[in-house]
C-alpha cells in the first residue's frame, strides 16, 4: 500500500508530496463544514484523482501527524496492491430510521471476503447506537467495523459527508474494504474517571434524557459547569459526559455525551439512547488521564496489528470533540500519546468527530462510543 | 521548558525563525485562561460533589434509620423473646417486650448484666455453658421442645428456643442473638390433635385407624418372633334398638359404660372401637386359645349384665367373633375378616355368644357379600318379580291375592326370599324394594276388573325408616287403588322397638282404610297385647300350625285357640298353607274364615290368574 498525503489551505490551494506511480483507488478527507459545504474540495479533488473513490465528512478539527488544524483541509490518497475497494453510501430520513438505514448500508457492503468496513455518517441527524446495530445485525458481530460521526467544530448545527460526490447533510457512507491480504487494526479508549453520586435514569425518552434523579438533567448540568459556562452548551457539556451503566448489560461500559439541548424543557439529548432504570454518573478528566487514554488506543491498535506488513501503513484517528474542548491547548499531547504508542512510522491523519466508532477491547462488538480516541489502522499484508 | 510552551514558541516562529512575540502572549495567555477554567471547573466539580455525597451520606442515614426503627419496632412487637448479648461476656444488649415477659423482669434490670449478675447460680452456669459452646464452635445451638428453666410463665411451658453467633467485619465472634418461643400451647395442640386422630370422640377408645396401626405392629412383631395371639370382632346387640328407644343421649351413655366395662375386662389388651356398636381387641402375645375364650365369654357376660345408664336400664348383649394368629391368617385383611366371620356366626346363631372362627365361615361371609352386592343391583336391572298366590274363602271362592316379592337372578336363579330379604333389611335397601312391590301390586290390582283384595308385606325396616304413610298415600293416588281393597300384613317384629310409633303409624294407614293384617301369628311372642292394643282386620295364622295339623295334635289345638280367641276378639283369621282337603274340611269345621296355600293355588304369576281377576285372555293379550 502507497499513501500521498495532500492538503488545502485557502493560501496555497492544494499541496502535497510523494506523488502515487500509480492511480490511488481511494481519497479520504475530513475538513470543517465552512470548508467542505460548497463543493469547491471535492470538485478539486475530483480534478486530481479522477478514477478514485473519494470520500470525506465535516469535523470539529482536522489531525495530521502531531498537528491539530481547522484552516486546513486534508486529505490522504491510498494505492493499494492487493485489496478492493467500494464506498457505499445512504441517506438517512429520520432519526428513527438509523437502524434501517445501517442495515441497508451493510447489505449494499457484504460479500464473502468483506474484511472491515470504516464508517463516516452524519453526526447530528442520526441515533449512531441504531445505525451500528443495523450494520451488526446485517454483517455479525465478527466484521471489524470503525468510523465516526462527522462534526460540526462546537456548533452542533449541521454536518456533512460526501462520497464520491459533494458532501452534504443525512448522509451516511462508508469505504468497504476486499481481500485477504488486507489489515485492519483497532483501538479505543478514553481515559475518563466517574465522580460523584451514582444517579437513576427515572425517565428517557430514546436518546433524550428527561429525568435523572427526577431532576431534569439540564439543571444538573448548569450546577456543575456554571451559569456562565452553561450558557454554552451543549458545547460546555463535554466536559462532563455520563458514563451508563445497564443492570441487563453490567460488563458494557458506554459513555455518552451530550450534544443537543432544549432549554425550555430542560432535557438533554445524546448521541445514542439512555435507557430509563440504568444508572448515570458524572464523568471528568484531565490533560494527563485523556492523553493517557490516547496512548492506550494506540498502543491497543499497534499490538493489534502485530505482523509485518508490505509498504505504507495508515492510521485514521477519530477523537471526540469534547476531548478537544477539555484539553484546549494540550490536546496535542494525545496526538504525541498515540504517536508515541505506535511508532513514526505511521501516516496519521483524522477528525475530530461527534461520536466514535470501534469494538471496545472489552466486548468486541462494535460500537458507538463519546469521548474516546479511537485508532484505525490499515495495511496491507505481504504478498 | 514545559511542553506546551515549546509547542506554542514553536508556533509563534515564523519559517525565518522569527518568534512573533504577540502571536506567542496570546498562546500563553489562552492557555492560562485555559488552565484556569479547568480549575474552576474542577474546584466546582469538587464542591458540588462533596455537597451532593453529604446529602447522599444524610439520605442514606435517614433510610438506615428508618429501617432500623422499622425493625426494632418488628423485634419490640413479635409475641417470641429475642434477646442479643456481647459474645465476649454474655452482658445483655437488647431485649424485646416478649424477652420481658420470658424474664418476668424489665429489661432496664438485664440490659449490660451478665447471666451471673442476673441469674441463680445454677441457671448462669447453664446459661454460660450454652453461650460459650455457640461462640467456641460458631454453630447455631437449637434446643426444641425443652421446658423452661427461668422466667415466670411457669415451669409447666414448653419452649423452642435457639442461639447462633453473629461476627463482626473481620470475621470475630461479636454477638450471640437468642430467640425463645412459647410452644406449649403449640405442643398440646399437637397431642390433642394426634390423640383425636387415633381415637374415638365418644368413648375415648383406640380408633380404627390406631387398631390397623397396632395390628399391623403386631403382624411385624409376631412374624419375627414367631408367636400367636388372638383379634376379637365385637358387637353391641341390640343397640339400635336403645337408641331408637332411649335417643341417643342414653344410647351415646350406654356406649361409653360398655367401653368402659370392656376395656377394664381386658386389661392388657389393645380395646379399639371401630365403628358404630363395633369393637375390636387386639390379645397380647401368647395367650393361650382357653384363655382368649375364657376372656371373651367373661366379656359376654360383664355386658350381658344390666348396664344402668341414667335412670334406663336398657338391656343389650355382646357377640364375639375371633380369630388367630397364624391359624386364621397372617395378614390384617385376612385376619379381622375371619374375626368378623366368627363375629357373623354369633350374632346369626341367637348373639350373645362367642364364636371362633372356621374355615367354612369364610366362603360363608363371602357369599353372603357377593349375594349383597347383586341385591343392590337388582332392582335396578329389574329382577324383580310380584307373585300373586289367591286367598279364599273357606268354601273356595277367591276374594283376594297376597303379592309376593321374587328375585329372579341371572345366574343363581331364583334366590328364596328369607335368604335375601333379611340382607335387604340389614342394608336399608328393603325400603325402596318394599315400594317398589307395593307400588307394583297397587298397580296390578287396580287393573282387575273383579274388585279383590290385595295383601302385601310390610317390613319392620320400612316402619322405622322414611315416610311409610306418605308412600302409601302416594301410591294408592297413583294408582288409583281403593284403599280399602289394600291389605297390609306386618309381623310382630313391627311393633317391637318404638311401640307407640308404630301404633300411631297403623292407626293412620287404618284411617286411610288400609286393612291391616297381623301376619306369622302364633311364632315368636304373639303378646296378645297387641290384639288388645290395636283393632286387626285379620289375625294370619303361621303355615308351620296348618302343615302339622294332622301330624301333631297340638298344632290343632293351637288353631283351634287362635281362632276361638279371634272369633272372641272379633277378628277374622286367614290360615297359610293350606295344602290338602283335609286340612280345609278342618279349618271349615273350626269355622276359620279364609284360607291361602297351595290347594287354593300357588304363588305365580298374574298371567295365570287371569280368570279369577275377571281378565278374559283375549282381553289382555290384545287390550
Amino acid at each position: 500500500m502507497h499513501i500521498q498525503y495532500i492538503h488545502w489551505n485557502a493560501a496555497h490551494g492544494w499541496r502535497g508530496a510523494d506523488a502515487l506511480r500509480e492511480p490511488a483507488q481511494l481519497v479520504l478527507y475530513f475538513g470543517s463544514r465552512e470548508q467542505l459545504a460548497d463543493g469547491e474540495r471535492y470538485r478539486d479533488l475530483r480534478g486530481l484523482y479522477p478514477e478514485s473513490h473519494i470520500i470525506g465528512c465535516s469535523t470539529g478539527g482536522q489531525i495530521h501527524g502531531d498537528d491539530i488544524c481547522d484552516d486546513e483541509v486534508i486529505a490522504v490518497a491510498l494505492r493499494f496492491a492487493h485489496t478492493q475497494v467500494r464506498l457505499v453510501q445512504e441517506v438517512v430520513e429520520a432519526r428513527d430510521a438509523s437502524r434501517a438505514c445501517g442495515a441497508r448500508l451493510a447489505h449494499q457492503a457484504q460479500a464473502a471476503d468483506l474484511a472491515g468496513l470504516f464508517v463516516l455518517s452524519d453526526g447530528l441527524a442520526v441515533n449512531g447506537g441504531e445505525l451500528l446495530a443495523g450494520i451488526t445485525e446485517v454483517l455479525g458481530p465478527d466484521l471489524p467495523v470503525t468510523g465516526g460521526l462527522a462534526g460540526d467544530g462546537t456548533r452542533f448545527e449541521q454536518t456533512i459527508v460526501g462520497a464520491d460526490a459533494e458532501p452534504s447533510p443525512n448522509r451516511v457512507a462508508a469505504i468497504a474494504f476486499y481481500g485477504a491480504s488486507f489489515r485492519f487494526a483497532h483501538g479505543c479508549a478514553g481515559g475518563w474517571d466517574v465522580f460523584g453520586p451514582r444517579r437513576k435514569v427515572t425517565k428517557s425518552e430514546g436518546s433524550v434524557l428527561v429525568e435523572l434523579d427526577g431532576e431534569p438533567p439540564l439543571d444538573l448540568y448548569t450546577r456543575y459547569l456554571g451559569a456562565e459556562e452553561a450558557e454554552a452548551m451543549p458545547g460546555s457539556g463535554l466536559a462532563f459526559p455520563l458514563r451508563i451503566h445497564d443492570e441487563a448489560e453490567p460488563d458494557r461500559q458506554i459513555v455518552r455525551s451530550v450534544f443537543a439541548v432544549d432549554r425550555s424543557a430542560r432535557t438533554l439529548t445524546f448521541a445514542a439512547d439512555i435507557p430509563e432504570g440504568c444508572t448515570a454518573q458524572l464523568m471528568r478528566a484531565n490533560f494527563d488521564s485523556l492523553a493517557a487514554g490516547a496512548g492506550e488506543a494506540g498502543r491497543q491498535a499497534r499490538s493489534a496489528l502485530a505482523e509485518v506488513v508490505a509498504g505504507d501503513k495508515l492510521a485514521i484517528l477519530v477523537s471526540c470533540t469534547g476531548r478537544r474542548r477539555v484539553m484546549g491547548q494540550r490536546t496535542q499531547d494525545e496526538l504525541d500519546a498515540v504517536a508515541a504508542e505506535l511508532g513514526e512510522d505511521f501516516v496519521r491523519i483524522g477528525f475530530y468527530s461527534y461520536g466514535e466508532i470501534a469494538p471496545p477491547a472489552a466486548s468486541g462488538r462494535c460500537e458507538l462510543h463519546n469521548q474516546t480516541m479511537t485508532v484505525t489502522v490499515i495495511a496491507e499484508a505481504v504478498a | 521548558m514545559h511542553r506546551l510552551l515549546a509547542r506554542q514558541i514553536r508556533q509563534s516562529t515564523d519559517e525565518s525563525g522569527q518568534v512573533d512575540l504577540i502571536k506567542l502572549g496570546e498562546l500563553v495567555s489562552a492557555a492560562y485562561e485555559e488552565g484556569d477554567r479547568d480549575r474552576r471547573r474542577t474546584d466546582r466539580a469538587i464542591k458540588l460533589m462533596i455537597e451532593e455525597l453529604e446529602l447522599t451520606h444524610k439520605r442514606a442515614e435517614q433510610d438506615l434509620r428508618r429501617a432500623r426503627e422499622f425493625l426494632d419496632s418488628i423485634i419490640e412487637n413479635i409475641p417470641i423473646a429475642v434477646f442479643a448479648k456481647d459474645a465476649k461476656d454474655s452482658r445483655y444488649v437488647l431485649l424485646n417486650r416478649a424477652g420481658e415477659e420470658y424474664y418476668g423482669m424489665p429489661r432496664e434490670a438485664m440490659l449490660g448484666k451478665t447471666p451471673q449478675q442476673i441469674f441463680p447460680d445454677h441457671i448462669a452456669r447453664v446459661v454460660n455453658e450454652q453461650d460459650r459452646r455457640v461462640v467456641d464452635s460458631g454453630t447455631p445451638m437449637f434446643l426444641e421442645g425443652h421446658l423452661l428453666e427461668i422466667g415466670v410463665k411457669g415451669h409447666d411451658r414448653l419452649v423452642n428456643s435457639r442461639k447462633l453467633l453473629v461476627r463482626d467485619g473481620s470475621g470475630a465472634p461479636q454477638y450471640l442473638v437468642g430467640v425463645i418461643e412459647d410452644v406449649t400451647e403449640r405442643i398440646t395442640n399437637e397431642a390433642r390433635i394426634s390423640h383425636l386422630a387415633h381415637h374415638d370422640a365418644l368413648t375415648d377408645l383406640p380408633n380404627r385407624s390406631a387398631f390397623n396401626a397396632a395390628l399391623g405392629e403386631r403382624l411385624e412383631r409376631a412374624q419375627e418372633a414367631a408367636t400367636s395371639f388372638a383379634v376379637l370382632s365385637l358387637d353391641l346387640d341390640r343397640f339400635k334398638e336403645v337408641n331408637d328407644v332411649f335417643g341417643h343421649p342414653v344410647g351415646d351413655m350406654l356406649m361409653r359404660a360398655a367401653a368402659d366395662r370392656l376395656a377394664a375386662e381386658a386389661d392388657g389388651a389393645f380395646v379399639a372401637r371401630i365403628g358404630g356398636d363395633e369393637f375390636m381387641i387386639l390379645m397380647p402375645d401368647g395367650i393361650r386359645h382357653e384363655d382368649v375364650l375364657a376372656l371373651a365369654e367373661r366379656l359376654v357376660e360383664t355386658i350381658g349384665n344390666e348396664l344402668k345408664v341414667d335412670d334406663y336400664l336398657p338391656h343389650v348383649g355382646l357377640s364375639v367373633g375371633v380369630a388367630f394368629y397364624p391359624d386364621d391368617g397372617v395378614n390384617a385383611v385376612t385376619l379381622l375378616a375371619n374375626a368378623d366371620s366368627a363375629l357373623y356366626r354369633a350374632k346369626r346363631e341367637g348373639r350373645g355368644r362367642v364364636r371362633v372362627f372356621e374355615s367354612e365361615m369364610d366362603q360363608e361371609l363371602r357369599d353372603r357379600r357377593l349375594l349383597q352386592h347383586d341385591l343392590r343391583q337388582a332392582l335396578e336391572l329389574n329382577q324383580f318379580l310380584v307373585y300373586f298366590q289367591p286367598q279364599a274363602r273357606v268354601d273356595g271362592e277367591v276374594i283376594g291375592f297376597e303379592a309376593l316379592l321374587r328375585w329372579n337372578h341371572p345366574t343363581r336363579g331364583f334366590v328364596p326370599p328369607d335368604q335375601f330379604i333379611p340382607l335387604a333389611e340389614e342394608n336399608g335397601l328393603i325400603v325402596e324394594i318394599g315400594e317398589w312391590v307395593l307400588r307394583e301390586a297397587c298397580r296390578e290390582a287396580a287393573s282387575w276388573p273383579r274388585p279383590l283384595q290385595v295383601a302385601v308385606n310390610l317390613s319392620p325396616v320400612q316402619f322405622q325408616a322414611g315416610d311409610l304413610e306418605r308412600s302409601i298415600h302416594q301410591i294408592l293416588l297413583e294408582t288409583g287403588l281403593t284403599p280399602t281393597r289394600l291389605e297390609v300384613e306386618i309381623t310382630e317384629g313391627v311393633l317391637i322397638g318404638d311401640f307407640t310409633r308404630a301404633l300411631n303409624l297403623l292407626r293412620r294407614l287404618k284411617a286411610l282404610g288400609i286393612r291391616i293384617a297381623m301376619d306369622d301369628f302364633g311364632t315368636g311372642y304373639s303378646s296378645l297385647s297387641y290384639l288388645q292394643s290395636f283393632p286387626f282386620d285379620k289375625i294370619k295364622i303361621d303355615r308351620s300350625f296348618i302343615s302339622n295339623l294332622e301330624a301333631t295334635p297340638q298344632s290343632a289345638e293351637i288353631v283351634r285357640a287362635v281362632l276361638s280367641l279371634a272369633h272372641a276378639l272379633n277378628i277374622p283369621v286367614i290360615a297359610e298353607g293350606v295344602e290338602t282337603e283335609a286340612q280345609r274340611a278342618f279349618l271349615a269345621r273350626e269355622a276359620c274364615e279364609e284360607m291361602q296355600g297351595y290347594l287354593v293355588g300357588r304363588p305365580d304369576l298374574i298371567e295365570r290368574y287371569l280368570h279369577l281377576v275377571g281378565v278374559t285372555v283375549e282381553r289382555r293379550l290384545y287390550a
